[in-house]
């Protein structure tokens, strides 16, 4: 008997439907006996109890789902068996996790030996446990739903206390966001400020040898200048150099000159390409175009040419991003009043004229902040890079050599077989914390720079 | 004002020879644009091109004939207990592996147990448990080939496994058939019985779970925000949370999940439930932001009308507005859909990494999904991967590209104009 939450979630929810029918059926009656007229048609009072069926036993639920496991471990540690285990640390964590796993079914034997008297105190804890919870769990679900039940009457404002509940509920679903928000930014402060005490958050930012090693933190192993120049230099230097030309040129083509028609069908065809996945991309870039480049380099005789390239990366990155700028140059485009084109066309200046001496200046704060969304995009892209642009930290600007990035890093730090304490997995929050605010202040500014500019026109 | 400039000639040499450069111009300048926009679409027709090249022979799979007969290697094992649930161990037990090998060396002759594939002999089982009568006589069995000698019959290679797969081709010992077990298996580390349908399986679950979390509250903090919030600060606070959440780059949700969700909560890792709910909180601002936009559309007449006949303001926007904007909705909830099913980088720091031999029970046992196959078989250096990697990528291609034709006929169909 294991506390199985989706299960006590449908009984409950089951209960509710119950409680949902019975409060209609009994406004209905209570009408029907005294003659008189309901306030609110009858499904409200079978919203109103069957919320108040719900939602004390969905919470208490949710509750006792996080603090019932440390509970069951407290009485398991109380036991006589558990008298003799280890101190503090990894091994005692270890055996008190092989018990449960054997004790709540998920693994038939004990692997650890010390672990075997401790499987039965953790059987009986979890079902006594569960127990209580599924009992308290009831209790409040029937208490709930008898007092809203004994509140029905005829002139019971059952409509309006549903609708305060579900305007609780819709500014609830929208503080998620916020709420979001707000553990992004505290998880990876929390786990940052861990890591700056070990190393100084100026080595991160200014030191230019990365090499960290698992285990303790060693200073002078995690200057992250190589990871950054070499994110800039794929993000924000060769993908945009793919994407930028490509990008605004399709938007110029596809606004100015494409018969509708052919506009019709190219734009959806564009759209696939930013439309298929990253993975798939970093697929393509490490098993077609890195290859074929690394041919090339070899050709050209470049020394230290690499099957892993930073050009593979970013060319492939620059093209997920063409459809992006593309995108972005065509709104800016269009935004530009019909009369300032039509003016220079009138001048007797030709369409390719008035789109460079007048669209594209008049748009040009647009795509501005267009680019500016892109390269956030590609400093934040991880899939492409970790499977074509490799993992060794050079500082070089030497395009077919291999580089790395910052998302790199966070991947190869995080999935090795590491303890989630060491200066290696908490170095990864805080790339990942400087990956945030660039990012955050690069979106703000893009995003200022194009409300700015719209408003001029509109 | 009275400088005196001689009239333009327009009919002079010189200008005839501007006005001609200037036409040049542009021409060229829309050539450039026209280049721009068949270089991006050769781009996708070349990915598309090797990637369904590549792939088209992972769904086809070499094999070899092989005749196995039980009549003179008797398979001791109760034909009674085949109908079991432990039939299989039985059968493994009655050593069908090494009579197996020994049929193929028999009949391809002494190294015919290498080429065939070391799972070749669940084949048989599963044959044997759907038909016991196979156990009295002598079947011919067509067997998946070893994984070399599937690359070598379908590319051809040379050296001596090359003759070899001649020989075996020219008696007729090789065929080739479709390769069943590439969507019934799960991850395998041999190429021969490596399948999707683990990772098939894993990414339905957690895109079911991220659906089921990140499309209620997406449309309720929608109907919140366009609907019923006041103008004031925390409402700036949401709307500007909601749209830096729309731009945060996905690796930064697989920290959090792993820091909330994983080190905090001790959610199961590695499962669906982690992946889904990591894939919910980025799915979310995306589906918020469209569902806006349809409520926006919603025209302002629809709601005094409701209002002036005596609706509540819930009663206006669930009986009225809600279900006008819904096809826009579903358009935006599609889209972020198809978007979090091919997203791998978040998932790959909540430990979906891991190799997945089994396919996922429930929400909470270690599974994979698609991408995360893809991303993995693509670290293999096998060359048999090279083949199931493209045409694993096909399939989410195809899902991925199915759901956004979906969206588009939504939108078109359901389109309207007030």
């Amino acid at each position: 008997m294991t506390f199985n939450a989706a299960a006590l979630l449908l009984l409950i929810a089951g209960l509710a439907l119950i409680g949902w029918l019975a409060g209609r059926a009994r406004s209905m009656m209570l009408a029907g006996a005294s003659g008189a007229k309901l306030h609110s048609r009858p499904q409200y009072h079978g919203w109103y109890v069957a919320l108040w069926l719900f939602a004390p036993a969905a919470i208490f639920l949710a509750v006792w789902a996080s603090v019932s496991p440390a509970l069951i471990t407290n009485s398991v540690l109380a036991s006589d068996a558990a008298q003799n285990l280890p101190a503090f640390g990894f091994e005692r964590g270890a055996i008190l996790s092989d018990a449960r796993s054997v004790a709540q079914g998920a693994q038939a034997a004990v692997r650890l030996p010390a672990a075997a008297p401790l499987v039965k105190p953790y059987a009986d804890a979890t079902q006594s446990y569960a127990w209580i919870g599924i009992a308290a769990m009831l209790a409040l679900a029937l208490a709930g739903g008898l007092y809203a039940f004994t509140r029905i009457k005829p002139d019971f404002r059952a409509r309006t206390r549903v609708e305060r509940i579900v305007m609780a509920i819709l500014l609830l679903a929208s503080l998620v966001a916020i709420l979001t928000t707000f553990g992004i930014v505290m998880s990876l402060l929390f786990e940052s400020i861990r890591f700056f005490r070990l190393v100084p958050a100026t080595e991160l930012l200014f030191g230019t040898y990365w090499n960290p090693q698992s285990g303790a933190a060693q200073p002078g192993t995690f200057g992250g200048i190589p990871l950054f120049w070499g994110t800039v230099l794929i993000g924000a230097i060769i993908a945009m150099i793919v994407a930028i030309p490509i990008g605004m040129m399709t938007a110029v083509y596809l606004t100015q000159y494409a018969a509708p028609t052919v506009r019709k069908w190219v734009k959806p065809c564009l759209e696939i390409l930013a439309g298929v996945p990253t993975v798939v991309y970093g697929y393509f870039a490490a098993l077609t175009v890195a290859p074929a480049l690394r041919n090339f380099a070899v050709m050209l005789g470049i020394p230290n040419a690499s099957t892993e390239s930073a050009l593979a990366a970013g060319i492939v990155m620059g093209v997920m991003i063409i459809p992006f700028v593309s995108s972005m140059a065509d709104d800016s485009i269009n935004a530009v009043p019909q009369a300032m084109r039509d003016g220079s066309l009138a001048l007797g200046a030709t369409p390719n004229e008035t789109i460079r001496e007048v669209l594209i200046p008049a748009a040009l704060p647009g795509v501005m902040g267009g680019i500016l969304l892109a390269v956030s995009r590609a400093i934040g892209e991880t899939m492409i890079v970790v499977m074509a642009a490799g993992l060794s930290a050079n500082m070089t600007a030497n395009p077919f050599a291999s580089v790395t990035t910052v998302t790199a890093q966070i991947v190869k730090l995080l999935t090795g077989d590491q303890e989630f304490d060491s200066a290696k997995t908490l170095a990864a929050f805080a790339l990942g914390l400087v990956l945030f605010i660039v990012t955050l202040l690069l979106n703000i500014v893009a995003l200022r720079i194009v409300k700015k500019y719209r408003e001029a026109y509109e | 004002m009275n400088r005196q400039t001689a009239p333009t000639d327009w009919k002079g040499a010189a200008m005839q020879k501007r006005i001609a450069g200037r036409y040049a111009a542009e021409r060229r300048f829309k050539a450039i644009g026209l280049g721009a926009v068949l270089l991006s679409g050769a781009f996708l027709a070349f990915l598309l091109f090797v990637m369904v090249g590549n792939g088209l022979r992972g769904f086809t799979y070499t094999n070899v004939e092989v005749p196995i007969d039980f009549a003179a290697m008797p398979l001791t094992v109760d034909a009674s207990r085949l109908g079991d649930a432990d039939a299989d161990r039985a059968i493994a037990n009655a050593g069908l592996a090494d009579i197996v090998a020994f049929a193929a060396d028999e009949a391809l002759g002494a190294d015919g147990s290498k080429l065939i594939s070391e799972n070749a002999w669940k084949e048989v089982r599963t044959a044997i448990k759907d038909d016991p009568a196979l156990l009295k006589d002598k079947t011919v069995f067509h067997l998946p080939a070893a994984s070399e000698v599937d690359i070598a019959a379908k590319q051809g290679a040379k050296g001596a496994l090359g003759a070899r797969v001649d020989a075996l081709e020219t008696d007729g010992k090789l065929s080739t058939g479709i390769h069943w077990s590439f969507f019934k298996n799960a991850d395998a580390t041999d190429p021969a019985v490596a399948g999707i349908w683990g990772a098939l399986k894993g990414s339905v679950l957690t895109i079911f779970i991220a659906f089921l979390i990140a499309f209620p509250t997406g449309v309720l903090a929608a109907l919140y925000l366009e609907e019923y919030a006041p103008k004031n600060r925390w409402t700036d606070l949401i709307e500007v949370s909601i749209n830096n959440l729309a731009a945060v780059p996905s690796i930064i949700f697989g920290l959090l999940a792993l820091a909330v969700f994983i080190n905090w909560f001790g959610l199961c890792q590695a499962s669906a439930l982690v992946g889904g709910l990591t894939l919910a909180l980025m799915t979310m601002p995306v589906i918020v932001i469209a569902s806006r936009n349809a409520i926006k559309a919603v025209p302002p007449s629809i709601r005094d009308a409701a209002l002036g006949v005596g609706a509540s303001p819930v009663q206006v926007v669930f009986h009225h507005v809600l279900p006008l904007a819904l096809p826009g909705i579903l358009t935006g909830t599609i889209i972020g859909m198809a978007r979090a099913l091919g997203e791998t980088a978040p998932l790959l720091l909540i430990g979906m990494r891991a190799f997945i031999g089994d396919v996922p029970g429930g929400v909470c046992s270690p599974s994979t999904v698609l991408p995360m196959q893809i991303f993995l078989w693509s670290d293999e250096v096998d060359r048999g991967f090279v083949e199931k990697t493209s045409a694993a990528i096909i399939v989410l291609l195809i899902v991925l590209l199915s759901m956004n034709a979906l969206a588009i006929y939504f939108r078109n169909k359901f389109e309207k104009r007030w």
